[in-house]
């Protein structure tokens, strides 16, 4: 079976916390295909093509991926540093979303290149607002490495 | 103590930096906008080197890319490369819309890639939401040597 | 021996004398004074010609008289003791010369003529049959002078074209870097005359406001028209991919992007199963964007009802776009696609005129062809060729 691609990559071992995320992108038409990865080995093999995802494609990286830090078998941060420490993965655009307020995650994270970092709000209305609103930024106002965000031709007369 | 955000635009178009200050104007943020017009300046702001000696290190930096003397690729790897610089994030806020240039600033390290758009309206929204999205959004880096996370600091 | 008649000598190394029908410079190699005396006669007797000639016997003399004085016609004969005449061709060829070669002999065999042509000898002549062998040397002249003027023409040509395309080349790239480079201060003007209106409005006298009311409106105008410049400009550069393109997911995208156009005015587009073209997809989809943008613009007091159709055509697919529109009077039928002609002025519809532009240097760069056909009541059916499928391989590479 071969894999789908993916627009965003959502790691995430909180079937809550994934199940909201996944909402708010699919209520703002964010994204098409969301994958959600439950553990750091399993986000680190979808990324770097391996494993079970041994048919994925380098070329075809996702617009996004939300990653929380605490994370069963490979922690967050060292996905992260795995991720942005190889020139084939480390222009895909990461954005942490966790529970942690830890200033060290903070430092380390923006240090290892995280392209930002969110706390997740502990209401579940306002954890929706947040994966909205960091949709939308991030696949929207940001422009992407497969430049064209909803692009047709100029309208000329 | 109460400090407000600081916003580091390097451009070397005074008239672009005039654009961003009128945008953020009368915003209920009251970002701090210090700007400097080449990547040599860049540089010696962020590293507060002679004038800048008192300057504080900015929470994010608004960078062109095509800057005399030194351009925003090349400030941009200086402050990856530098421990005290390589975590303030910084947001390229270009004219260009070439693959190459988006390709490249990813690469060096460029947390996100925003086009400077042609249209007045459109240009006030763009820096409006990087404000909104890095400032009241999401979670800045504590700035190094006062161990204080922004949100600390900002005491509302 | 050398024998000279009163004839003007050319300066060494140069080309020789043009020849009107009499005057002839012949280089004979020949070691029986008697045979050469015999080929001057035969040339001079009968054919009339005014001979100045020069008679060498070995090949390095050969060498040195072809060099020095270039004749206009080599007699050799075929045997030359030590060496053969057809040995004269190689050194002709070696200095790279082209000079005519007649071999003049006694007896020559069948094989040994052929020989002597297949080396690159103009003709042949028989001692005992030089009557010939003026009309010989006008036929070989003659040749001469029309592979001189054919490798003169084909220099001209190739040079002209050389000179087209580097010009071509130019005007490109100024296009390109001209809109290009435009924009960045255009961009301040536009940006500065809106925030002036909008800081000001009100605050200085009317008059301030309507004139910088005029200035921000022209500037906003010049944006668009060079960003369509850049547009125009870019077709035919690099960077443009060429493939299968499904023309219904591409029409699908453009349709949803002129979605809230179609609504306000109620526009209906229909379409049949459309097939895949060999281009470019944003050129396609500029084309169709371009096309069914103007339906919907150049629309009369119905909303407008739109058809995309396509049918197979020799080597390629007609594509049309019609609609019930205002239409265009047949005498505008080309000059339309012609950049920035506009029909109507700019109060009446909006637009600066360089879309159709557009799509006819996109279609023609893809072998294609774009015309506009009136339709029967009112409104007009755009139809443009492109290809089904690329260039076959065997063609050798194209793009």
């Amino acid at each position: 079976m071969k894999t789908r691609e993916a627009d965003i990559l959502l790691v995430e071992d909180s079937q809550n916390d994934a199940d909201l995320a996944i909402h708010a992108l699919r209520h703002e038409n964010l994204a098409n295909n969301i994958f959600i990865a439950r553990d750091g080995e399993e986000a680190l093999d979808f990324l770097f093509c391996r494993g079970p995802f041994a048919d994925r494609s380098f070329d075809n990286p996702p617009r996004l991926v939300l990653l929380d830090l605490k994370l069963p078998k490979i922690d967050g941060l060292e996905v992260l540093k795995q991720v942005k420490s190889d020139p084939r993965t480390n222009k895909i655009p990461i954005v942490i979303l966790t529970s942690s307020k830890e200033d060290r995650d903070l430092i380390v994270s923006y240090g290892l290149g995280v392209n930002s970092y969110i706390q997740k709000p502990v209401d579940f209305d306002q954890f929706r607002e947040t994966v909205k609103t960091v949709g939308l930024y991030w696949l929207v106002v940001n422009q992407q490495l497969n430049g064209v965000k909803k692009a047709t031709a100029q309208v000329s007369s | 103590m109460k400090l407000l955000p600081e916003l580091l635009v390097v451009d070397d178009n005074p008239a672009d930096v005039a654009l961003v200050s009128e945008a953020l104007a009368g915003g209920l943020r009251h970002t701090k906008i210090n700007s400097v017009g080449d990547g040599v300046e860049a540089m010696a702001f962020l590293n507060r080197r002679e004038k800048y000696a008192n300057s504080l290190r900015p929470d994010l930096v608004l960078l062109d890319l095509n800057l005399p003397k030194k351009d925003g690729l090349a400030v941009l790897a200086a402050m990856k490369a530098n421990p005290d610089l390589r975590r303030i994030p910084v947001v390229i806020f270009s004219t260009s819309q070439l693959r190459k240039d988006v390709v490249r600033s990813y690469e060096v390290g460029a947390n996100c890639y925003v086009r400077k758009p042609g249209n007045l309206n459109e240009f006030f929204a763009a820096v409006k939401s990087v404000e909104e999205f890095w400032f009241n959004f999401v979670n800045l880096p504590p700035k190094e040597n006062d161990g204080l996370s922004n949100h600390e600091r900002i005491a509302d | 021996m050398t024998v000279t008649a009163a004839a003007p000598a050319a300066a060494a190394g140069s080309e020789p004398l043009p020849s009107n029908s009499t005057q002839l410079r012949v280089l004979i190699v020949e070691d029986s004074p008697l045979d050469s005396e015999l080929m001057l006669h035969g040339l001079q007797r009968g054919g009339g010609f005014d001979v100045t000639c020069d008679v060498v016997q070995t090949a390095s003399a050969f060498r040195e008289g072809v060099k020095k004085n270039p004749p206009e016609i080599v007699l050799a004969d075929y045997n030359l003791g030590e060496w053969k005449g057809v040995e004269t061709l190689e050194i002709l060829r070696q200095e790279g010369l082209d000079i005519p070669v007649i071999i003049v002999t006694g007896a020559l065999g069948d094989v040994a003529a052929v020989e002597c042509i297949k080396q690159g000898a103009t003709d042949y002549v028989l001692k005992d049959g030089l009557t010939r062998l003026p009309e010989v040397v006008r036929r070989a002249l003659r040749e001469k002078k029309e592979r001189n003027l054919r490798r003169q023409a084909e220099q001209d040509l190739a040079r002209k074209v050389d000179e087209l395309a580097r010009s071509n080349a130019d005007l490109e790239q100024f296009a390109y870097v001209a809109s290009h480079d435009l924009q960045e201060p255009l961009r301040m003007v536009t940006a500065y005359t809106q925030l002036l209106a909008e800081r000001y409005a009100g605050k200085l006298d009317a008059n301030a406001d309507k004139y910088i009311g005029y200035a921000s409106e022209g500037a906003q105008r010049m944006q668009v028209l060079i960003q369509d410049l850049l547009a125009f400009s870019r077709v035919g550069r690099n960077g443009f991919t060429h493939g299968n393109v499904d023309c219904n997911s591409v029409l699908e995208e453009v349709l949803t992007s002129l979605a809230p156009a179609m609504q306000e005015c109620g526009a209906v587009v229909t379409h049949d199963a459309l097939p895949s073209v060999w281009a470019d997809r944003t050129q396609v989809a500029q084309i169709f964007q371009n096309l069914i943008g103007n339906a919907i613009k150049f629309r009369g007091q119905e909303p407008p009802v739109i058809a995309v159709e396509a049918e197979q055509a020799d080597q390629c697919w007609r594509f049309s776009v019609s609609d019930n529109g205002i239409g265009i009077a047949p005498e505008y039928a080309e000059t339309i696609f012609v950049v920035f002609q506009r029909l109507r002025a700019r109060t009446e519809y909006p637009g600066n005129g360089i879309g159709l532009a557009i799509c006819k240097k996109i279609i023609e760069h893809n072998g294609g062809r774009i015309w506009v056909e009136p339709q029967a009541g009112s409104g007009s059916s755009f139809k443009f060729t492109l290809p089904g499928h690329g260039p076959d391989p065997a063609d050798g590479a194209r793009s």
